[in-house]
């Protein structure tokens, strides 16, 4: 299987609108086609094979199921995982001839996700960078004092410069590295047979990286040592009970709203709790 | 004495989608949602004054730098286009007074929305799309785009509106009592749902075997998955305990990788 130039050119138009900061803005370019699980549906389609790309979407969006960026330091390039990293896993588990449904190809693919991703951070940082030049103009702009020029240059500065980062960090390279991705993991397969201990190792890897995006997740929503036990209640849900995904959420939405009233009853007993203080302190005030 | 000057509902309407479109298109790690915030503030600045040079004054007051959750962040546009609205009108509000105000609000509303958006509902919305993608479904990635567009579109567009016509009440009915219970019940689902979420898709197993006995299955018997949950606390405790960034924690589990493949802890069983 190998990528065309056009479909190659394709993955490179939206590797632009769905990198952080994309073309496409924050919620659509960033949050929606920047999530591996969509950029899955979008890969497959362009390639031909949706159900491949979705599971290989599915399988790199567990690495990545919170990637929160506080204060823009990233620790993963969402563009390069998603249309770097997804074209080379299915590419890399069609090679090797594994069962995309299977266990093996979800490894693979979160590792070679994962790695693209890592790796990716250059293209972050490139864009970025490069976006000064825009604002260098912006500023210009601004210190001229011109309305005219100001309102005619902000807007471009704002949407449209910013495409010229985008076609050489991200359109550039992802259509380059998704041309030559046949060739990449023909030499890899070659030199990596699946027995061997480093393919061993990076199968492993990829079912141990999966991990770190949950635990990264764990790092913004436990705050307190009891609030593992409400983890571990979920983790028991779909682990030892079985339940899917869906009812499971069901089950912490019911959960949710106790906690819910139990905090409102919390807030209505302190305020009434300090008015009573209020008033206390008022008729003091009166006596003296 | 001049008629009250009031923003109208187009110029809104272009500020509240160059917000949403351009918050970040033009980032920089100097200026990172600067040019998003002058671009939404163009089409208000331009309506509510009469000369240029008021123009160019006016919207010389937001090149300060900004940046915060974006999504939550229209909140803070809507209420400097009030704000402006009011210094149109001759209260006497200065830069310092708008600056000082969003600086204030940058970092509590980064806080909120890196938890709340980020944290925990995209993960939600996720972990329930991976649910309904097994065997390679449309109907996962469909979900999420569906659901996230429209409610991100219309919960900004409900901030902005709250921003501006509320103004810093507005932000202060989002850091008070009342949403701190509801901030706690959302994690709260969150929590649950990533649990799931670590037990269902997650497949952390080990090939031991200690005199006959298969240790993989005893695990399951004692506490089916349990190795998922191991490794999910060990890399949490890097990552808050021993403050390692995520691509450490990551090299570390390749050399856990590499060396429990060679001592045979780990054989995820490949063949052609």
């Amino acid at each position: 299987m190998a990528i065309n130039a056009f479909q190659a050119a394709l993955l490179g138009l939206f590797a632009c609108l769905a990198s952080l900061p994309g073309m496409a803005g924050t919620t659509v370019g960033n949050y929606t086609l920047g999530r591996p699980l969509v950029a899955g549906l979008v890969v497959g389609v362009i390639l031909g094979d949706v159900q491949t790309g979705i599971i290989v979407g599915a399988a790199i969006q567990l690495v990545y199921i919170a990637l929160v960026t506080p204060g823009g330091t990233v620790s993963a390039d969402v563009r390069a995982v998603s249309y770097i990293g997804i074209p080379l896993a299915i590419l890399a588990i069609k090679a090797y001839g594994l069962d995309p449904s299977s266990v093996e190809a979800a490894s693979q693919a979160a590792a070679i996700g994962a790695a693209v991703g890592t790796l990716g951070t250059v293209l972050f940082y490139g864009t970025a960078t490069m976006n000064l030049v825009w604002q260098g103009i912006g500023w210009r702009a601004m210190e001229s004092k011109e309305w005219g020029r100001i309102k005619k240059t902000i807007p471009m500065v704002d949407f449209v410069f910013p495409w010229v980062s985008h076609i050489l960090f991200s359109f550039i390279p992802t259509f380059f590295i998704c041309m030559a991705g046949e060739s990449m993991v023909g030499i890899m397969k070659e030199y990596l047979p699946m027995n061997g201990i480093p393919m061993m190792t990076l199968f492993t890897v990829g079912t141990l990286l999966p991990t770190v995006g949950v635990a990264i997740l764990c790092k913004q929503v436990i705050t307190k040592p009891l609030d593992w036990v409400t983890f571990a209640f979920g983790f028991i849900l779909a682990g030892a009970l079985g339940l899917n995904l869906i009812v499971s959420a069901v089950v912490a939405v019911f959960f949710a709203v106790l906690n819910y009233q139990l905090q409102q009853a919390k807030n209505v007993r302190l305020a009434a709790a300090t008015s009573g203080n209020v008033s206390a302190d008022d008729e003091e005030e009166e006596d003296i | 004495m001049a008629e009250k000057k009031t923003i109208s509902q187009k110029a809104r309407n272009k500020s509240f989608l160059s917000w949403i479109y351009g918050n970040l298109t033009c980032f920089s790690q100097e200026h990172m949602q600067t040019f998003g915030y002058l671009a939404s503030m163009l089409p208000i600045v331009d309506e509510l004054y009469d000369t240029d040079d008021q123009k160019v004054e006016a919207l010389s007051t937001y090149t300060t730098f900004f940046n915060t959750e974006p999504q939550i962040g229209s909140m803070v546009v809507g209420l400097t286009a009030s704000l402006e609205e009011a210094r149109a009108n001759g209260e006497a509000i200065d830069d310092e007074t708008i600056n000082g105000l969003r600086a204030g609000l940058m970092g509590p509303l980064a806080g909120l929305g890196d938890s709340i958006i980020v944290g925990t509902f995209i993960p939600i919305l996720l972990g329930i799309a991976l649910g309904l993608s097994k065997g390679g479904s449309v109907l996962g990635p469909l979900f999420y785009v569906v659901v996230w567009n429209l409610i991100m579109y219309f919960g900004m567009k409900f901030a902005y509106d709250q921003g501006y016509s509320l103004g810093s009440s507005a932000v202060e009915a989002l850091v008070g009592p009342e949403s701190e219970a509801l901030r706690s019940s959302i994690v709260m689902i969150g929590t649950m749902v990533i649990g799931s979420v670590a037990a269902t898709w997650i497949n952390v197993t080990t090939s031991l075997n200690i005199a006959g006995v298969d240790i993989q299955t005893t695990l399951n018997g004692i506490f089916p998955k349990v190795l998922n949950l191991l490794f999910v606390y060990l890399c949490w405790w890097l990552m808050t305990k021993k403050k390692l960034s995520p691509t450490v924690v990551m090299l570390i589990l390749v050399v856990v990788a590499l060396v429990g493949v060679v001592i045979g802890v780990f054989n995820p069983g490949l063949s052609y």
